[in-house]
């Protein structure tokens, strides 16, 4: 990429943290960049260290950096924290008395109290990081003109201005010249998060009902659902407890509303039983699961991988399930869609199993990247309605293909009998062995249908060599940048990106993994999960994992660094 | 009345189960409403009373323990042409459900909830219920029940339940009336049913609860909260039967603004739509 400046902002919870990133995200799109934001917070609603990294570039940005080329630390007590991290070459904005390069005092409250309002000291402090960037005040402007009226938009404006004066005459010109970003022309662009997008994608495909309790990092997907589904007559209820919310949403699914949940690792512990329900009622459920690191209530606002094993073996007893694992916001528009529409065609829980890192990742992208699929339902209604010959209509028809025709109550002349202990075909509890087995059966050829329609793996890359880098979920855009990184520098790898795990790929990922010398998985977790599952589902060899359970996100730089030290180093043992 | 929604289903209740009384009713109820088969579900979680909804020719939803209220809200809020009706234990409700019960009485979804009140597990043989009373000798209580026992009415009474009543399956008819009174009115209606239980519960049985029992006079004023929550709390001495209070409020389903029109099953959702909540996101060319 031949622009890439990332730059870091880091105060306290109520500080503006976000409004700062916000709006410098918007100003380099109007400017004809792109960004990626990532949020590094902390579960406090006031003070803590929060941090947001705002890279923008002349490409589509896809995964963070570490290093930050500019810092602005809103405030000075995190400066010990965050400046080790500022690059060679980069400088750092603080409001303190006095300061030497790389560091610059920046009188940041005393302009936003000259604008008017104290609290605008993190404009100003945009103000002076968009000198830098040379993007000029009045691309914020618009940014300000849609979110402000009044007396405020004119105070946002005067303090973002006097920042940029400040820096004018402050920063050195070495500072100003070297991140400059070329002006270009610009496109409009949809900014989102991959929770705003799931969510989204929900709607997109026919989401009418959503039931949740609120947990971080689902939350923001809840939302999404209650503010922006009303346009679509989408059903919102906060519910008194997860248990309820799947409840809720099986129920509404009964009454034949596409139907969708979002929780977190604890809140979705607390739906396991009602996710086995829905596989005993073949009731199509949408769940979408932002992990972040256990066990227990472990770092509420950060991320991991953890729960992968979890979410493929939750629910008591044998039923089939989708899950799907978006590798960005627009694969989580894309396959929120899938799942709404496989998890009614097939009558099965379906799973979108997200972090906190995709969850609160932001980015620009082209509108048209978003296709909007018609919603085709897959219930029966009026004379469509098989009916036996005595004009009963059987929930439970035994099928080939073990999809018995789904009709919802209140269609005349018949009832609708959904049970959660075994049952005939017309929907009654029964104990006979022989039916047992055609039940069982039957849900599993629901099973053996689903893989049909797995969706295959990604893959970039040489058809062989080296090394083969695995993911799932989020870490797909940060494995590809770690690829093209090692590639520059002659090593070339392979990445393959898995956004399905369940029913698990395992033919084709079973092609791929023997035709490198070194595969390896990338996980957000301490285990390696996903390394079991493809060595349990495909018998193949998988060499090890490059891991990380802190709580943080992968980078690319970490990703490829650990990738070069366990396979092209001399004397590197893989594993 | 009450064979329009007779089914061939065999029944496994005990002989001489008070569901047999309650099940009687809820299907003269059912039939006096003068809705079809289609137009009701009839929503049950787990246990010997949760089994009803097996035994009457209407839409059936019989989910999990604990869980029929958040299933029946749900079905309610899809489809609210519908009459939606919860029968189940008061294990499942009180117990497993109880949660569940406290906020479904503040959401008020017109729904009805009919509890079969044996004051014990039948379903796992014998257990003490949240209803037990003190002393009681639950087959895994080996000094007897030693917790209070769980006051329904007067929890709903608390909570602002605007229709509280208490049936018996000794006497099928008056619980009938009592249900027909619940699935009209217009919000959340509940009515616990004391049931004998003839298996597991030797003390609570009919003839205990023939003596106990006792109906509200006519001329009880169902609108004086402050009597009706005194009437609640009455279980000691003597049990009141009959509509304790009644007052209508706003509906969840009148309250909520996406409730009203079509059911959900029929919405569509236009692309051009999805279309405009995207370009709410999208941020100006500079
Ligand atoms: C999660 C869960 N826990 C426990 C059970 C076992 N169980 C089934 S019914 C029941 C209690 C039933 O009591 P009640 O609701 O009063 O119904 P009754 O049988 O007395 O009519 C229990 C504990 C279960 N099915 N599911
Ligand atoms: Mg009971």
């Amino acid at each position: 990429m031949e622009i890439d400046v990332n730059v870091r902002v880091a105060g306290g919870a109520g500080q503006g943290v976000h409004t700062v990133s916000n709006l410098l995200a918007r100003m380099a799109v109007a400017a004809g960049y792109h960004f990626h934001v990532t949020q590094d917070y902390m579960s406090q609603i006031r003070g803590g260290r929060n941090s947001q990294s705002v890279r923008i570039g002349s490409d589509p940005v896809r995964a963070g950096r570490v290093e930050a080329d500019i810092l602005l630390a809103i405030n000075p007590d995190h400066l010990p924290h965050v400046f080790p991290a500022v690059a060679p070459g980069g400088f750092a904005l603080a409001d303190i008395p006095s300061a030497e390069p790389p560091l610059f005092a920046a009188p940041l409250k005393e302009m936003a109290v000259r604008a008017g309002s104290p609290i605008l000291a993190n404009v100003a402090g945009v103000g002076a990081v968009a000198h830098a960037l040379g993007i000029p005040p009045e691309t914020a402007d618009a940014v300000f003109a849609a979110d402000f009226r009044g007396d405020f938009f004119d105070k946002n404006r005067t303090a973002l201005r006097l920042g940029a004066e400040w820096a004018k005459d402050h920063l050195s010109k070495e500072v100003v010249e070297r991140f400059r970003l070329p002006v270009r022309s610009s496109a409009p662009r949809i900014i989102l998060s991959g929770n705003e997008a799931l969510a989204l994608g929900a709607i997109a495909g026919g989401c009418k009902f959503a039931a949740g309790y609120p947990m971080t990092p689902g939350t923001g997907i809840l939302s999404v659902l209650a503010n922006d589904g009303p346009m679509v007559g989408l059903v919102f209820e906060q519910a008194e407890d997860e248990i309820a919310a799947i409840t809720m949403a099986i129920g509404a699914a009964y009454a034949g509303a596409r139907s969708l949940v979002a929780t977190s690792g604890g809140g979705f512990a607390l739906m396991v039983e009602a996710l086995s329900l829905a596989g005993m009622m073949e009731m199509p459920v949408v769940i979408a699961l932002a992990m972040r690191p256990g066990p227990a209530t472990g770092m509420p606002t950060r991320t991991e991988q953890g729960d992968l094993e979890f979410v493929l073996s939750a629910g008591h007893g044998e039923f089939p399930r989708l899950v799907l694992a978006p590798g960005s916001p627009e694969e989580a528009f894309d396959l929120a869609q899938h799942a709404m529409d496989l998890a009614e065609e097939f009558q099965v829980p379906a799973l979108l199993l997200t972090d906190q890192y995709l969850a609160d990742t932001v980015v620009d992208v082209d509108p048209d990247a978003f296709s909007v699929r018609p919603v085709r339902r897959h219930i029966v209604r009026g004379d469509s309605v098989p009916r036996t010959g005595d004009g009963r209509y059987l929930r439970y028809a035994t099928t080939g293909n073990g999809v018995s025709p789904m009709a919802v109550p209140g269609e005349p002349g018949i009832t609708v009998v959904a049970d959660s202990d075994e049952h005939t075909e017309d929907g009654h509890i029964t104990e006979d062995h022989a039916t047992r087995i055609r039940m069982v059966e039957k849900r599993l050829r629901k099973g053996a249908m689903l893989a049909g329609r797995t969706l295959p793996p990604l893959f970039a890359g040489p058809p062989k060599g080296d090394l083969l880098l695995i993911g799932f979920g989020s870490t797909k855009d940060v494995i590809e940048e770690a690829r093209q990184i090692l590639a520059r520098e002659g090593r070339y790898a392979a990445a393959v990106h898995l956004r399905q795990v369940w029913p698990f790929p395992g033919e084709e990922l079973a092609g791929i993994v023997p035709r490198y010398k070194t595969a390896l998985t990338v996980e957000n977790n301490a285990t390696g999960q996903l390394a079991r599952l493809i060595r349990r589902e495909c018998g193949v060899r998988v060499d090890g994992t490059i891991s990380r359970y802190d709580g943080l996100p992968f980078t690319p730089e970490g990703v490829a660094s650990e990738a070069r030290r366990r396979v092209w180093e001399k004397n590197s043992i893989p594993g | 009345m009450g064979e329009k929604f007779d089914t061939g289903v065999e029944n496994t209740w005990c002989p001489g189960c008070g569901n047999f009384g309650i099940l009687n009713a809820v299907k003269k109820a059912l039939e006096a409403t003068g809705k079809e088969k289609h137009e009701i579900v009839l929503v049950s979680g787990i246990g010997q009373a949760a089994k009803l909804p097996h035994y009457v020719d209407v839409n059936v939803f019989n989910g999990l323990h604990g869980r029929a209220l958040p299933a029946a809200a749900a079905i309610k809020m899809a489809n609210p042409s519908l009459t939606v009706v919860v029968t189940s234990g008061d294990g499942d409700i009180y117990g497993e459900g109880g949660n569940h019960f406290l906020h479904n009485i503040r959401r008020n979804v017109d729904i009805a909830l009919f509890v079969h009140d044996n004051q014990v597990y039948g379903l796992t043989k014998g257990q003490a219920s949240p209803t037990s009373n003190v002393g009681w000798p639950g087959s895994l209580q080996r000094a007897g029940v030693i917790s209070e026992p769980f006051p329904p009415l007067a929890v709903a009474m608390a909570l602002g339940c605007g229709f509280v009543a208490r049936g018996f399956a000794g006497d099928p008819d008056f619980t009938a009336d009592l249900m027909l009174q619940a699935i009209r009115f217009p919000g959340f209606a509940f009515v616990d049913i004391l049931q004998p239980c003839v298996t597991f519960n030797k003390k609570n049985t009919y003839s205990w609860y023939g003596k106990m029992a006792y109906k509200l006079p006519p001329d009880h004023d169902v609108t004086n909260r402050g009597k009706a929550f005194e009437l609640a709390l009455e279980w000691e001495e003597r049990i009141p039967l009959g509509v304790l209070y009644r007052k209508e409020r706003p509906t969840f389903g009148e309250m909520h603004p996406q409730i009203p029109g079509p059911p959900l099953s029929d919405r569509d959702t236009p692309e051009e739509t999805v279309r405009g909540l995207l370009r709410r996101r999208l941020t100006a060319a500079g």
